[in-house]
């Protein structure tokens, strides 16, 4: 049983926790830096702590601090949202060590599921393919050009460690293979503090799809179906949808069974996500799981209906799962999008500053999570996302012509943001037709997408 | 209302000698203190003379100034001396209100998981008003307490 709460995150993520804990009736802190005194989930919060400075790491990403603040507030639970602390098993171990129940997986889950390169083995060994790539860690360069000679160029050298779309780099020559390495190497012992880096074969024109999945202590593992988070920009999602595009029908469910069957005889427990990319022939291929709640699981919620954060918090706390998979109805097509801080005209350039005005989006089957308010000021600390539009249609056109409309109401001023680009992408035929795949933006180009957009009224 | 009138009378008739007293004693250029959800401030003017701040001791709900003074001399002496860590609170043995702190001494610690985080004082002076008790939960930056400064002859 969780009575009290600490999420230990910001921005919107912090304040769907907070919804989630008190329609739950769980009270909820929630700890923040410095520089996030003024957030809304502050403001609305009936009780917050101050955990450190702005700098994550002596905040949002310091394990005391935050055990500490979930002691001095008598928290029996931490919430640690996405980012952050969310996948660290020492920090799950040093919470365990204090009473304080972790609202993910364990520890040693999230240690047997640490290491990309062993979950692949892992995962495959339960029946899921995997991408073509190195038999675990490359140690070295010539290890590193002996596997890619077998695999076949293009390759894609990853960060064991990394998340997030940080520490890839793509070869399409052994020349180019020896001299990423030692870069890749340095990256991600950057990055993650473990430079060891794994290879795959680098698919072309490939659909991210990801498997929400939920697994109780006993063992019982749902899906909740798929979300299709093709566009992206640098690796990092703008759009997610469900169902994808990418699936037939009939591949679909037999894929969605054998996901979650594979991950909860693999031992995993709690909310998580297998991605996975689909090629040209139609085929899933595992390529990571992620264990935490995902910035996109409201286009999932928007589908089934499921309160995945108060799931979480319920796996948590030792509940067994409280439905079935028959229970887990899909309907209609959900897609979001992930209105950030930056620039579009200039590459995407983050931005900071005072949100001098603010209109959120409504209507019918429109949802939009964002920590913004008139006067709130954007620190220049964190990650750029302001909002999270999310739209339900019946059908994926009704969708698109229900996300137009809200996209259309959604005004930010004070600093740039991505909407004009979405506007844009929603009049982008390869968008429209489901055929976008992860290369888009390389193809197309922000400026076209840009210039498609609608004018707004002089 | 009237039970709040009362109160405040029988306040200052206690209080207000003692609190003038202990101005004299300390130097300090004020004292606060919170008694029963009332706060009683006694400040000594610039030029001098010792007197309970008009027109009235400030009184509030929960300990807070209803109406922040506007600074004065007094105020512009006075430091927050605030945590570094968040954590639960140990007062150094001469942080009492009256108490003498060097620049740079160590005023107070907080524990954070079995780790004593040290505060230190970034100023001299006189502990004019306590914030916290030792054992108190603390966040990162609370104030613990004020520091007044006083001319270096006076320490």
């Amino acid at each position: 049983m969780i009575k009290r709460v600490l999420i230990a995150n910001r921005g919107e993520i912090a304040l769907r926790i907070l919804r989630a804990c008190r329609q739950l009736g769980i009270e909820a802190v929630v700890a923040y830096s410095e520089a996030d005194r003024e957030s809304r989930a502050v403001l609305v919060a009936d009780e917050a702590i101050c955990i450190g400075p702005a700098d994550a790491k002596r905040s949002y990403l310091s394990a005391p601090a935050v055990i500490s603040a979930a002691l001095a507030t008598g928290c029996d639970a931490i919430h640690p949202g996405y980012g952050f602390l969310s996948e660290n098993a020492s920090f799950a171990e040093a919470a365990a060590a204090h009473g304080l129940t972790f609202i993910g997986p364990s520890a040693e889950v999230l240690e047997r599921f640490e290491s990309k390169a062993e979950v692949r083995a892992l995962l495959a060994k339960h029946g899921l393919p995997t991408i073509p790539g190195s038999d675990g860690v490359v140690p070295d360069e010539v290890a590193a050009a002996k596997a890619a000679a077998k695999i076949g160029y293009p390759v894609i050298l990853k960060a064991s460690a990394g998340g997030g779309g940080r520490g890839m780099r793509v070869a399409q020559s052994a020349d180019e293979l020896t001299q990423l390495f030692s870069l890749c190497t340095q990256e991600a012992q950057a990055a993650f503090g473990d430079g060891s880096l794994y290879l795959e074969k680098y698919l072309i024109d490939t659909h991210h799809v990801e498997v929400q999945v939920a697994v109780d202590k006993s063992g019982t593992a749902l899906h909740f179906g798929e979300r299709d988070c093709s566009v992206q920009r640098r690796h990092q999602k703008l759009v997610e949808e469900s169902p994808s595009t990418a699936l037939t029908p009939k591949v679909r469910e037999e894929f969605l069974t054998r996901v979650a069957k594979a991950v909860g005889a693999a031992g995993y427990r709690n909310l998580g996500t297998l991605e996975f990319l689909v090629g040209a022939d139609r085929k899933p291929y595992f390529i990571e799981i992620n264990c935490r709640i995902q910035v996109e699981h409201p286009v999932t919620e928007m589908v089934t209906g499921v309160d995945l954060v108060a799931l979480q918090i319920r796996l948590a706390a030792g509940e067994l799962m409280p439905m079935t998979q028959a229970e887990v109805e899909r309907r209609g097509h959900a897609i979001e999008f992930r209105l950030t801080a930056e620039d579009p005209v200039h590459e995407f350039r983050p931005q900071a500053g005072e949100i001098t005005t603010f209109r959120s989006p409504s209507g019918p089957w429109v949802r939009f999570d964002s920590h913004l308010y008139a006067g709130y000021e954007v620190p220049p600390y964190y990650d750029s996302l302001l909002a999270k539009l999310i739209v339900w249609g019946n059908t994926r056109e009704e969708a698109i012509a229900r996300s137009r409309a809200a996209l259309r109401e959604v005004e930010i001023g004070g600093v740039e943001t991505t909407r004009d680009f979405f506007l844009g992408l929603l009049e982008t035929p390869s968008f429209l037709n489901g055929t976008a795949t992860t290369g888009m933006l390389d193809a197309i180009g922000t400026a076209d997408i840009l210039a498609a957009a609608p004018k707004a009224r002089a | 209302m009237a039970h709040d009138t009362e109160r405040l009378g029988d306040l200052l008739d206690s209080l207000v000698p003692v609190l003038v007293e202990r101005l004299h004693e300390t130097g300090l250029g004020e004292i606060e203190i919170e008694r029963d959800g009332a706060t009683v401030r006694v400040r000594a003017e610039d030029l001098g003379a010792f007197v309970a701040s008009a027109p009235a001791p400030t009184v509030a709900r929960g300990g807070v100034p209803a109406t922040p003074a506007a600074p004065t001399a007094a105020d512009e002496r006075r430091h927050p001396v605030r945590s570094t860590a968040v954590g639960f609170v140990k007062l150094a043995p001469d942080i009492h209100v009256g108490g003498k702190v060097a620049n740079g001494s160590l005023v107070a610690t907080v524990d954070v998981l079995g780790v004593a985080v040290e505060v230190r004082a970034d100023h001299s002076g006189i502990v004019a008003k306590l914030r916290c008790a030792s054992g108190d939960p603390v966040e990162y930056g609370q104030e613990l307490f004020l520091l007044e400064s006083v001319g270096e002859g006076k320490l």
